[in-house]
């Protein structure tokens, strides 16, 4: 009896040490945040001596109206970063998909944005960008058009950051999209290509469907990464004008470290860290579901035979 | 963060080899002691940086400083602050700390130090640094807890300090023949006439970007056009007459600006005065040694000072650092005695000389510093004007200073309505107060 208890105990202690590495290294913090978010703390305050507060901050924060332009800016920029970037990174990987002479040099171009340092990129942009003296205003003044207030007018801002989001980030969509689809059955390419399938066709019901587990992944990984982006809309706008750039991340270092209010800023970010865990396990369940619907659809077809 | 931490130990042991013999009295007792500082990197404290081997030489008390970016200064020393025992002797801090620290009981008040008969320099004279920024930056406890009063006490001595000042272009203003402008008035029919005379120049160069930028820029004209963020019961009067007036200035001056104007911080305002594109510009006495230095300035020669105009009273701003003892330092005595020193006559005149910003009358009159920098003394009488109380310095202000600078910015590059906008603000303003307690007593 003794002898198999212990035999049954034996997994447990070996998972052991890797669970204590998690739950010191994954769930302290987290439970730390947690925690401070039902504190009133500031960072002048022993987190012991601040007091407890309850679900105040997350109720404050649901009637603050900059926390929800914030929320609503974040989620403008996150949705169409991704959506564009997907698009033109498959896009790119689709037209990229071929023998070429120097393709390995031009794919490490490509990938170039994404390797500069996101600081970086936002002082390189924002000379760009720059009223007078910036690539893009003098070469509409030389087109003979009327400058843009890139950074300054607050519809253009957005538009701004976006532009260099898209052009940081698409080589990551490409690169993952790309190794995708050398990675696909060359035996369904040939089989469609015998049926005469048209390139669009092969696209659309060949190549798409089949890349469709690393797209959800990729794409989810973007999303992750879009709500939470901070130094590149830090050195462009600083969050300006008005609270048009204000991105979730840059609202919850402000509060943290310019309002002083460690709870509250504790409190968004479970709120971030709440609305991406929906979307990731969203994300989840439809390709479950889509996985399962294939299968019964395979089923089906192995059934007819 | 370790990376911008520039550590720079001024170990002159040679030198106090040489001096030893003549040493005697106050410092004896901490010879060979090191303190440690934290001093922000900004161009008074590079000025102290050359003085300092100085008082080590005087003394034989060595000085390391730990020079960081004033933003993550601040937040390093909230860190420091709440440790048993910290790192450092000496900290500088900006302004609006001293809510923070004075409030979390963090800094050592100095009576006991200036009773110190082993301590404190009779010749210290302190009548001679400029009442304003002591009121702002050194004292807490009195008026509304954070202005000189009846019951405050004194924390810290302002040390790299300033104040608001209007430069000119001296040609410009005489090839169109202008008059310098004294009130606010003068100051926007020229800012905005200046654009038609001379195409392509902006009137005024004014820091204008959202937050904490624009915030600055609003209040600049709020004092002196009488207004105020509170009335002496804490409610919000910023959208009264006199603040929409503010904000109406305000947006008049960056109409009249140059290209870009609307996300100026003071980095760019400042560059759009020295790269020749506007006439003027108002803002901070740092900014004043640059104008003349020709690797950063295409108007060397060109500036004139003048005093911040006047709206319906006279009232330049009071900002930037000054030093104070940590509760949790470890040699507050020697502190003290590098404190003393360092803003005494000699040193502020020192500092002075070697480009920073001096805290004492004596320094803004003295005739060496007038050689070197001819508009010291158009500062030294600016300064009789310097108004403490131009902004809250309180707990809440941090969030409320960002509100106003993000509608300030949306009056600005939106055209929101300055009087919906600012009745907005009021009302954000108010809950704020209420949820740190001001209306307690209400």
């Amino acid at each position: 009896m003794q002898a198999a208890n212990s035999h049954r105990l034996t997994p447990y202690l070996f998972l052991a040490p890797a669970g204590l590495v998690l739950a010191v290294a994954l769930l302290y913090p987290i439970g730390y945040m947690v925690y401070a978010s039902f504190l009133d703390w500031n960072p002048s305050q022993k987190i012991n001596e601040a007091a407890f507060v309850g679900l105040r901050n997350y109720a404050n924060l649901l009637v603050d109206p900059a926390f929800r332009e914030s929320l609503w800016v974040t989620i403008k920029f996150a949705s169409v970063v991704v959506s564009l970037e997907m698009l033109l990174g498959v896009g790119l990987a689709l037209l990229l998909d071929r023998k070429l002479r120097g393709m390995t040099l031009l794919r490490t171009l490509f990938i170039l944005p994404m390797m500069i340092a996101p600081i970086v990129v936002g002082l390189m942009w924002r000379y760009m960008y720059h009223p007078t003296v910036g690539t893009f205003n003098r070469a509409l003044k030389g087109l003979g058009l009327p400058p843009v207030e890139w950074l300054s007018d607050s519809n253009w801002a957005l538009v701004s950051i976006i532009i260099a989001d898209i052009w940081q980030w698409t080589p990551f969509i490409f690169i993952l999209a790309l190794a995708a689809l050398q990675s696909l059955p060359k035996s369904a390419m040939e089989a469609a290509r015998i049926d005469g399938a048209t390139g669009w066709q092969q696209i659309l019901h060949i190549k798409l469907p089949l890349m469709m587990p690393v797209l959800i992944v990729t794409c989810l990984l973007r999303l992750i990464d879009a709500f939470k982006v901070l130094e590149v809309v830090l050195v462009l706008t600083n969050g300006g004008p008005g609270l048009s750039t204000e991105i979730l991340s840059l609202r919850i270092a402000r509060t943290a470290s310019e309002f002083r209010e460690l709870g509250k800023a504790a409190a968004m970010s479970n709120y971030l860290l709440l609305f991406l865990m929906v979307l990731t396990l969203a994300m989840f369940f439809y390709s479950k579901a889509t996985e399962r619907r294939a299968a019964r659809l395979r089923a089906e077809a192995e059934g007819a035979h | 963060m370790i990376s911008t931490v520039k550590k720079i130990a001024l170990v002159a042991t040679f030198m106090a080899g040489v001096a030893g013999a003549a040493l005697g009295g106050p410092y004896d007792a901490y010879k060979g002691k090191t303190l440690v500082v934290n001093f922000p990197a900004h161009p008074h404290y590079n000025a102290v940086m050359k003085v300092l081997p100085e008082f080590t030489k005087e003394t034989g008390i060595k000085v390391e400083v730990d020079q960081l970016e004033y933003l993550k200064m601040r937040e390093k020393q909230t860190l420091e602050l709440t440790k048993a025992k910290g790192d450092y002797d000496v900290i500088a801090y900006v302004v609006f700390s001293k809510a923070d620290y004075v409030f979390a009981d963090q800094l050592e008040n100095l009576a006991r130090f200036f009773m110190n008969p082993l301590l404190a320099d009779p010749a210290y004279d302190p009548a001679d640094i400029i009442p304003g920024y002591m009121q702002n930056i050194g004292e807490a406890g009195g008026k509304k807890g954070y202005l000189p009063g009846p019951t405050a006490s004194l924390f810290g001595i302002p040390f790299g300090a300033e104040t608001s000042i209007l430069g000119y272009r001296k040609d410009i203003f005489e090839k169109h023949n202008l008059k310098v402008p004294e009130t606010y008035d003068e100051l926007l029919d020229i800012t905005c006439k200046i654009p038609k005379l001379e195409p392509g120049m902006g009137g005024l160069a004014s820091r204008a970007a959202s937050g904490q930028h624009a915030s600055h820029a609003y209040l600049l004209h709020l004092a002196p056009l009488g207004g105020k963020v509170f009335d002496d019961q804490w409610n919000p009067v910023i959208n009264n007459e006199a603040g929409l007036k503010a904000a109406q200035t305000l947006k008049t001056i960056v109409d009249c600006g140059p290209e870009g104007a609307k996300t100026f911080g003071f980095a760019e305002a400042g560059a759009a005065f020295l790269q020749g594109k506007t006439a003027m510009f108002l803002d901070s006495t740092v900014f004043a040694g640059q104008v003349d230095d020709p690797s950063k300035s295409k108007v060397v020669g060109k500036v004139g000072w003048a005093m911040h105009p006047m709206g319906v009273r006279r009232a330049s701003q009071t900002g930037g650092f000054g030093i104070a003892i940590p509760k949790n330092a470890k040699n507050k005595e020697a502190a003290f005695l590098l404190m003393q020193w360092l803003t005494s006559k000699k040193a502020d005149k020192l500092i002075a000389l070697q480009g920073g910003n001096p805290i004492r009358f004596s320094t803004h009159g003295d005739a060496d510093v007038n050689a070197k920098f001819p508009y010291m003394k158009t500062f030294g009488e600016a300064l009789k004007y310097a108004d403490p109380d131009w902004r809250p310095i309180i707990p809440p202000w941090g969030k409320i200073n960002n509100d106003l600078g993000t509608t300030m910015s949306k009056v600005i590059t939106e055209n929101a309505d300055i009087k919906a906008s600012f009745d907005g603000l009021a009302q954000r303003t108010q809950a704020t107060m209420k949820e740190a307690g001001y209306d307690t007593w209400k």
